[in-house]
């Protein structure tokens, strides 16, 4: 057990964001004695798995009973208190009633997703992909609510707020995420039987996602069935990206200036969304030239079909 | 992978070995287990102290309870002639990896004769305090963090392990039942003592669904052993193998077989050039009864799930623990990698058979060492 002071505290922060999940119970103990540093009470404990497909140790509260495989939710809970008054606080989970057997997804196949802040080149990617990568990769289209734009491709598929709604409440969106903007509500999304009609052609479906998008994904699929690559632009600091992507933004001329402003807002929060979250990448590319990222998307995707 | 060069390895030899009982040793400090131990296994190889090259201390906790570190001078401030020395530690499996470290020193040439001691002292503090320092097998920021003690972890995996393979408690309860009545005759052991499946059934819990009686105790003890190229005897170590896991729980994709195990033990079998039936006494590393029936799965010689067969079935050709284990003999975490060899050649001894396998793990598996002792009849 690491000791009770400020530097540790703050640095079980980072931890404890990313263990905000929801999650299910893949075991469970009461520990009778807890150790030294701990309140002497019974500590009832769980190993969870998280819906992004990652593992934690944590505390489960109440004291009503609970199986393997229930459901979970995280809650900020006073974990310890040190000899000199310092409070730790770290995430507990309190088990919902609805029992359910394990997350267990069978492996459904895999999914290239390209992910990264907007302007970086996702969709020009992705597009390029589809033709040098025809037999083997297969873009998934976006359902949206947003408006269809004139530089839009063909890769959307626009829908009314209700249709997406009602899409969403019967379970058939994979995926989805509210991605928010000044002027509209705008939300997107990935259909399962989109995805599914291209495993059955026999090809990797590609998505073009951010930090949301991504999640459901891995959440939904399971992250082993997720092949992810983000996308970062050039520069070395953050502010040297971020200037970039501003420049790339205003060079395409495709938005307004509030629009480029809310556009690279969401980018720092994607930014940050790489270090915090590195787990949920395999690769990361630097698209410095669009040909370049091609390139090496495309062995990555060949790698992984030869295999 | 790096792979070791073709080459006809030399011959290790198991030319002494002494312990002293493990139990709550109240009138003997850290320092006297040690020297006590040491002095044993030098009477027992017949041999000066001086013929010693170097000394391997595996020591867990003493930092933490007995405000003793930089146990490799210590060690060697007993022998006369003071001769190089270091610490090892790898949680409960402290000891075996300093047998391991002994056998690539003695392979490498520079030394001829290794002195192995594994010394624990436990029982000088409050329990809270001894489960405080053992959770630093695991680790820190992922396991520890809740508040977890090793019963916990434990706990945890029995849990999955009789939700996967349906395991009853009496089915449990049969493995500190077995060890127990196994170490009667044990006069180095802690409980001397039979004790049936029901009481161990209804023994208080402790981190559910494991109760008091299928956790091993907080013990003192030393074991030592003296290996050797130079010097022979009827014992030779026919193989030696480390390996290594995730340290924390939840990295692992499951929670009822431990890969480190399973790794070992290949390496191992492959190492000594031999199969599982040849093998006539295991002493496995049972700190709580669900892992001696995970232990054996990994090693091979049971399915996932059918552990506990050797316990409701015992198996006329191949003994389990038959010292006692870590159940019944105690458990001075470092000093149990070594004892088991010494354990594993008295049984050889007796029984005349040729090979025995003692399994150590430290932690949740994260650390495994399995060594093969071959006895030359």
């Amino acid at each position: 057990m690491p000791p009770n002071t400020p530097a540790v505290l703050a640095r079980a922060k980072k931890n404890r964001d990313r263990r905000s999940q929801a999650g299910t119970i893949v075991s469970y103990t009461t520990v009778r004695h807890p150790p030294a540093g701990f309140a002497p009470q019974p500590r009832r404990i769980a190993v969870i798995a998280l819906a992004d497909g990652t593992q934690t140790i944590g505390v489960v509260t109440g004291d009503e009973v609970i199986a393997i495989g229930q459901t979970v939710l995280p809650r900020l809970r006073l974990n310890r208190v040190s000899h000199d008054g310092l409070r730790g606080y770290d995430i507990a989970y309190e088990p919902v009633a609805t029992v359910r057997e394990p997350l267990q997804t069978p492996f459904p196949g895999y999914i290239l997703a390209l992910t990264g802040p907007s302007g970086v080149g996702k969709s020009s990617i992705n597009l390029l992909l589809a033709t040098v990568l025809s037999d083997q990769v297969a873009p998934v289209p976006i359902v949206t609510t947003r408006e269809p734009k004139a530089h839009d491709g063909t890769e959307y598929r626009y829908v009314t707020t209700e249709e997406f709604q009602s899409l969403r409440e019967q379970g058939q969106l994979a995926t989805w995420a509210d991605i928010p903007s000044q002027d509209e509500r705008r939300l997107y999304g990935y259909v399962v039987s989109d995805i599914e009609a291209i495993w059955q052609s026999g090809k990797i479906p590609s998505v073009v996602t951010e930090m949301h998008l991504l999640q459901g994904l891995a959440q939904h699929y399971g992250r082993r069935s997720i092949l992810s690559c983000g996308l970062l632009p050039p520069g070395r600091s953050r502010r040297k990206m971020l200037s970039t992507l501003l420049h790339r933004l205003r060079h395409r001329g495709r938005d307004t200036e509030q629009s480029i402003r809310d556009r690279v807002r969401n980018a720092e929060a994607d930014l940050r969304f790489f270090a915090d979250r590195a787990d949920l990448f395999d690769h990361l590319i630097v698209n410095e030239h669009l040909d370049g990222a091609v390139e090496q998307v495309k062995g990555i995707v060949l790698e992984l079909v030869k295999a | 992978m790096y792979n070791p060069p073709e080459r006809m390895p030399q011959d290790i030899f198991l030319i002494g070995a002494g312990q002293t009982r493990f139990c709550e040793q109240w009138d003997m400090s850290l320092r006297d287990l040690i020297e006590a131990s040491v002095t044993a296994a030098i009477t027992d190889a017949k041999l000066s102290a001086i013929d010693i090259d170097m000394v391997i201390v595996a020591n867990m906790i003493g930092d933490a309870v007995a405000d003793q570190a930089h146990l490799g001078a210590l060690a060697a401030s007993l022998l006369p002639h003071r001769p190089p020395a270091l610490r090892v530690e790898a949680a409960c499996a402290s000891g075996s990896v300093a047998v391991h470290t002994a056998c690539s020193l003695l392979r490498s040439g520079d030394v001829g004769t290794v002195l192995v001691v594994g010394a624990e002292k436990m029982t000088d503090v409050p329990n809270e305090v001894v489960s405080r320092a053992l959770m630093g097998a695991s680790d820190a920021e992922k396991d520890a963090a809740a508040g977890l003690t090793f019963p916990g972890i434990f706990g945890l995996v029995a849990q999955r392990y009789q939700h996967d393979y349906d395991l009853t408690r009496e089915q449990l309860s049969l493995v500190s039942a077995q060890h127990h009545q196994h170490a009667v005759t044990n006069p180095n052991a802690q409980f001397q003592k039979a004790i049936p499946a029901e009481m161990i059934s209804e023994s208080p819990l402790v981190a559910d669904p494991l109760r008091l009686l299928d956790c091993s105790p907080i013990s003192d003890g030393a074991a030592a052993c003296i290996l050797s190229v130079k010097h022979r005897s009827p014992f030779r170590i026919a193989a030696s193998q480390l390996s290594t896991d995730t340290l924390s729980l939840a990295d692992r994709p499951t929670l009822t077989s431990f890969s480190a195990t399973k790794e070992a033990a290949q390496k191992a079998f492959r190492e000594a050039d031999i199969t599982r039936d040849d093998i006539s006494h295991i002493e496995l590393h049972d700190c709580f009864s669900i892992a001696a029936l995970i232990s054996l799965e990994d090693l091979g010689f049971a399915e996932p799930g059918n552990g506990i067969s050797f316990y409701e079935q015992p198996d006329p050709n191949l003994t389990i623990n038959q010292s006692g284990g870590l159940k019944a003999c105690g458990h001075p975490v470092a000093a149990t990698g070594v004892k088991q060899l010494i354990d594993l050649r008295r049984e050889l001894r007796a029984s005349g058979e040729q090979f025995g396998l003692a399994h150590n793990f430290g932690g949740a598996g994260a650390t495994c060492c399995v060594h093969l002792l071959e006895h030359a009849a």
